[in-house]
C-alpha cells in the first residue's frame, strides 16, 4: 500500500467516526449502509489490483473506471429523483398554503368615519 | 361586481394602497370591481386597515400565504378565490406596485366584453419608456414563447391581462414563480388546439407600463430568465401529467 492509500483509508475511517458521532441518539440504520459502502471502497483502496481484476472480468479497461461508471450513473439518477421529489414537495406546500389562505380570506369591511379621517 | 382583479403582493404595502385607490377610481366605469389581493408571505403582512375601504362598486378580498411561494402561486390563489363568485365575468391580472394603469385595465375589460377571451396588454404599442436592456430581454422571451407555444404575441411577459370566465377556468397555474407567464400561454395554446370546449380568441391591447427605479429593481432580470427556463424544464420533465 502507498502513502496515498493510507491517507484515503484514514479519511474514510474519519468520516465514519464523524457520522457516527453526529447521529448520536438518532436513527443509525443509514450508517450501516454507509459503513458497508465504505468497507467495499476501503478494500479497493487497499487492494487496487482487485478492482482491475474485476474490471477486466466485466470487460472494462481500468479498475478505477469500474468504480467510476456506476457512481456517475447512481449520482445522475439520484439527482433526477431528488429534483422530482422537490417539485412534488413544492406543489404540496403550495396547495397547503393556498388552502389556508383561502380558508382565512376575508372581505375588507367598510371603514368607520374615524378611520377614514385618521 | 362583474370584474375581478387578481393582485399578488409581496412587500409592496405602501404602493398597494395607491394602486388600489386608482382602481377604485375606475371601478364604476368597469361596472364594479372586486380586487382579490393575495399577500404572498410579505415580511410585514398587508394590513387591511391601510387599504381603501369598499364602496358601491368596489370591494377588496384579502388573503395571505403564510410563506412566500412566488407570484404564480399567489395568482393561482386569487384565481381560485375569484372563481368562487359566480357573478364575476371578467378576470384581470394586475401588478400591485403601480406600474400598471387602472385606465389600461379598463381597456382590457372592454376588449373582453367586446368578445375576446383573453386580452393581453402590449407595452410596445403604448407609451411605455422601456429600458433598452428590458426591451432586449422581452424580445428574447417573445421569440422563445413563439417557438414553445406557437402564439405570436408582441409583449411576452406583460402582467396586465384580462380573461373571460370560460378562459380563466381553463388556465390553472402550476408554476409558482415567474414561469407562470409562459405557462398561461402554453395553456391558451393547448386550449386552442384542443377539440374540447370552444377555442379561445386573443387580442393585444396597447398599455403603458410605468418604469421607476423601484419597479426596475424588482422586475425580471436576465438571471430571472434562467430561473424561468429551469422551472419550465422541471415541470416538463417531472410535472404530473394532466
Amino acid at each position: 500500500m502507498t502513502f496515498a492509500s493510507y491517507l484515503l483509508l484514514g479519511l474514510v475511517a474519519g468520516l465514519v467516526i464523524y457520522d457516527f458521532a453526529q447521529l448520536r441518539g438518532k436513527n443509525r440504520r443509514a450508517l450501516v449502509l454507509e459503513v458497508v459502502v465504505y468497507v467495499i471502497g476501503g478494500f479497493f483502496i487497499a487492494f487496487p489490483g482487485r478492482a482491475t481484476d474485476l474490471a477486466h472480468f466485466v470487460g472494462i479497461g481500468r479498475g478505477v473506471d469500474f468504480l467510476l461508471y456506476p457512481i456517475v450513473i447512481w449520482l445522475v439518477r439520484e439527482s433526477l429523483l431528488s429534483r422530482r421529489r422537490r417539485l412534488q414537495e413544492d406543489e404540496r406546500m403550495a396547495e397547503l398554503t393556498r388552502a389556508v389562505a383561502i380558508l382565512e380570506a376575508r372581505e375588507l369591511p367598510a371603514k368607520t368615519e374615524a378611520a377614514r379621517q385618521g | 361586481m362583474p370584474v375581478a382583479i387578481l393582485m399578488p403582493v409581496f412587500d409592496e404595502a405602501s404602493r398597494l394602497a395607491r394602486t388600489l385607490e386608482r382602481v377604485r377610481e375606475r371601478a364604476e366605469a368597469m361596472g364594479g370591481v372586486t380586487v382579490f389581493v393575495v399577500d404572498d408571505g410579505s415580511e410585514r403582512a398587508v394590513d387591511g386597515s391601510t387599504l381603501p375601504g369598499p364602496g358601491d362598486a368596489f370591494r377588496v378580498v384579502l388573503a395571505r400565504h403564510v410563506v412566500n411561494l412566488g407570484q404564480g402561486a399567489a395568482l393561482e390563489t386569487a384565481r381560485q378565490l375569484a372563481l368562487r363568485s359566480a357573478e364575476l365575468d371578467v378576470f384581470v391580472t394586475m401588478d400591485s406596485d403601480g406600474q400598471h394603469c387602472a385606465d389600461d385595465a379598463l381597456s382590457l375589460v372592454q376588449a373582453v366584453r367586446a368578445g375576446a377571451d383573453v386580452a393581453f396588454g402590449d407595452r410596445f404599442l403604448g407609451d411605455s419608456e422601456i429600458p433598452p436592456s428590458r426591451r432586449a430581454l422581452l424580445h428574447g422571451a417573445r421569440v422563445f414563447e413563439r417557438v414553445l407555444t406557437g402564439l405570436c404575441l408582441n409583449d411576452a411577459h406583460n402582467g396586465l391581462r384580462a380573461f373571460s370566465r370560460r378562459a380563466i377556468e381553463r388556465i390553472p397555474l402550476r408554476q409558482s414563480r415567474m414561469a407562470h407567464a409562459t405557462e398561461i400561454k402554453q395553456r391558451i395554446a393547448r386550449a386552442r388546439a384542443s377539440a374540447e370546449g370552444p377555442s379561445l380568441t386573443l387580442v393585444e391591447v396597447p398599455v403603458t407600463v410605468r418604469y421607476s427605479s423601484d419597479t426596475r429593481a424588482k422586475g425580471q432580470r436576465a438571471s430571472g430568465a434562467a430561473l424561468i427556463l429551469r422551472d419550465l424544464l422541471g415541470q416538463y420533465l417531472f410535472g404530473e401529467a394532466e
